[in-house]
């Protein structure tokens, strides 16, 4: 059996008077590629932020390998949480580069930073991964002179520089013109041919049935059914599952 | 009138005003450095979540910018001093505190523009989009890193072009620092005019010489407004 990379235990997430996260179980293994889908507002970007603990849950378990980001109903020591992050990389709807950085400077920012890599040293690692996204030519550019894909790529660089243990994508395409999702999807794919440990949510269902190991459908802040894709898709159980899938055209 | 003797007052009054420019660009220096670094603490300390430490900022900024400057710079020449030496007087007895006309200068100035300078910081960070601090934060980042090291450096090129601005108006609110007999260019002039009589000419050298620094400031603003405007 392998190993386990991430474990998330009855985890809950309230903000104010509203439960948005009910208790969600989850184990992920090395390798595995999880897709989160479910319709808006079930709480799947909540959840995907809790488990690199950008939303502090209300109680419950994170934990990357074997290592918690705080133990149960503490206070989360922000140090520590954050030395944790770097093993979880993210990539956001919206991108997120620094506008102010070449592509380069975006990917080597944290090198230098946080991991504490000599420049000439993070230098050539951005490059490396900038390489891998098919941007090396593109190093010099401003995020405001790039596509939108090419802005996404760099944001999957700049996260896969930091060599986390999991990524977490949260609509990576949304964001992008039609003609621009292929790029972003064929990076993310070559990245789970490798063997990446992923969790995605995504509103792109083929894409999801391709590369995903498993589907997870969330519904009212709670898992509602999840199972391996083709019996997911094709044999849905749950009712709730099954109207969704219907709505959304599958 | 008069006619005007224009080629006297500017032999005689241009070389002393030429130096007190030095002192004024000096003491603009010195103040603005003063009211940058009080400009950001209180922009940090009104973000932060310290509930008590935002009211006594508020507090201190409705003191200051309720108040007028001029007011300002003859409180700290000729009561603070009284104040302090009175406080000191207790433990010390005859204690008297002295303040220079440019040390006064320098706080009051520095103070008064501090307060408006961290408006200019905290709402330039606060226009920088929330996810910045999130991708930095996902990449191992604590907030306080994230701050100084991502969304800082971009507030920055949002707040310079106000920054300068501000500086350009300090420059020509230094002249009320004559009223605290600070020898800059207003109180030259008016000694030099009392003396000759020649009251237009030199109040107008002294305008022009104001405008000769400003002017050049104002337009090399704009254009570093328009080259930061580039990638944000
Ligand atoms: N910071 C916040 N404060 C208050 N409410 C929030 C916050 N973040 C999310 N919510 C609420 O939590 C609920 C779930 O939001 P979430 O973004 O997780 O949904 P989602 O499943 O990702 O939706 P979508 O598919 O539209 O992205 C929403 O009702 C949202 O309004
Ligand atoms: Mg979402």
């Amino acid at each position: 059996m392998s190993k386990i990379m991430v474990t998330i235990q009855d985890l809950h997430k309230r903000f104010g008077e509203n439960e948005i996260l009910k208790g969600i179980d989850l184990s992920i293994s090395q390798g595995e590629k999880v897709a989160i889908i479910g319709p808006s507002g079930s709480g799947k970007s909540t959840f995907l932020r809790c488990i690199n603990y950008l939303e502090q849950p209300t109680s419950g378990t994170v934990m990357i390998e074997d290592k918690k980001f705080a133990e149960p109903n503490q206070k989360a020591n922000e140090k520590h949480v954050a030395s944790l992050r770097q093993e979880v990389g993210m990539v956001f709807q919206s991108f997120n580069l620094y506008p102010h950085k070449t592509a380069l400077e975006n990917v080597m920012a944290a090198l230098i930073t946080i991991r504490k890599i000599p420049k000439g040293q993070a230098i050539k690692i951005a490059e490396t991964f900038l390489q891998k996204v098919g941007l090396a030519n593109r190093k010099d550019h401003y995020p405001s002179q790039l596509s939108g894909g090419q802005q996404q790529r760099v944001a999957i660089a700049r996260a896969l520089a930091m060599e986390p243990k999991v990524m977490l994508f949260d609509e990576a395409t949304s964001a992008l013109d039609p003609q621009l999702v292929g790029e972003v999807l064929q990076v993310i794919r070559e990245l789970a041919n490798e063997g990446m440990t992923m969790v995605l949510v995504t509103h792109e269902m083929k894409f999801a049935r391709e590369v995903a190991d498993r589907i997870i459908f969330m519904d009212g802040g709670v898992i509602v059914e999840e199972g391996e894709p083709d019996t997911f898709f094709t044999n849905p159980k749950h009712p709730r599952t099954k109207e969704f899938l219907q709505q959304v055209g599958n | 009138m008069n006619h005007l003797d224009f080629k006297t007052a500017f032999e005689q009054l241009t070389p002393s005003l030429l130096e007190a420019l030095g002192l004024v660009v000096t003491l603009a220096l010195l103040s603005f450095v003063l009211a940058l670094t009080i400009g950001m603490l209180v922009a940090l300390g009104r973000l932060s979540k310290v509930r008590s430490l935002q009211v006594v900022l508020i507090a201190f900024l409705e003191i200051v910018r309720g108040t007028p400057l001029l007011v300002q710079l003859l409180y700290v020449y000729y009561v603070l001093p009284e104040i302090i030496s009175y406080i000191v007087g207790i433990w010390v007895p005859g204690y008297h505190m002295n303040i220079s006309a440019f040390t006064a200068s320098i706080i009051g100035l520095g103070v008064n523009y501090g307060c408006y300078l961290s408006e200019v910081f905290r709402s330039s960070i606060q226009a920088i989009d929330k996810g910045q601090l999130e991708a930095a934060k996902a990449l191992g980042y604590t907030s306080r890193k994230a701050m100084w090291h991502i969304v800082i450096p971009q507030s920055i090129r949002i707040a310079l072009p106000p920054l300068g601005n501000y500086f350009n108006a300090m420059l020509k609110d230094t002249s009320l620092c004559a009223f605290i007999t600070l020898g800059e260019i207003i109180l030259k002039t008016q000694a030099y005019a009392s003396q000759t009589f020649l009251t237009i000419e030199s109040y107008t050298i002294a305008a022009l010489i104001y405008l000769i620094v400003s002017i050049p400031l104002g337009q090399a603003i704009r254009i570093m407004e328009r080259r930061l405007r580039r990638h944000v």
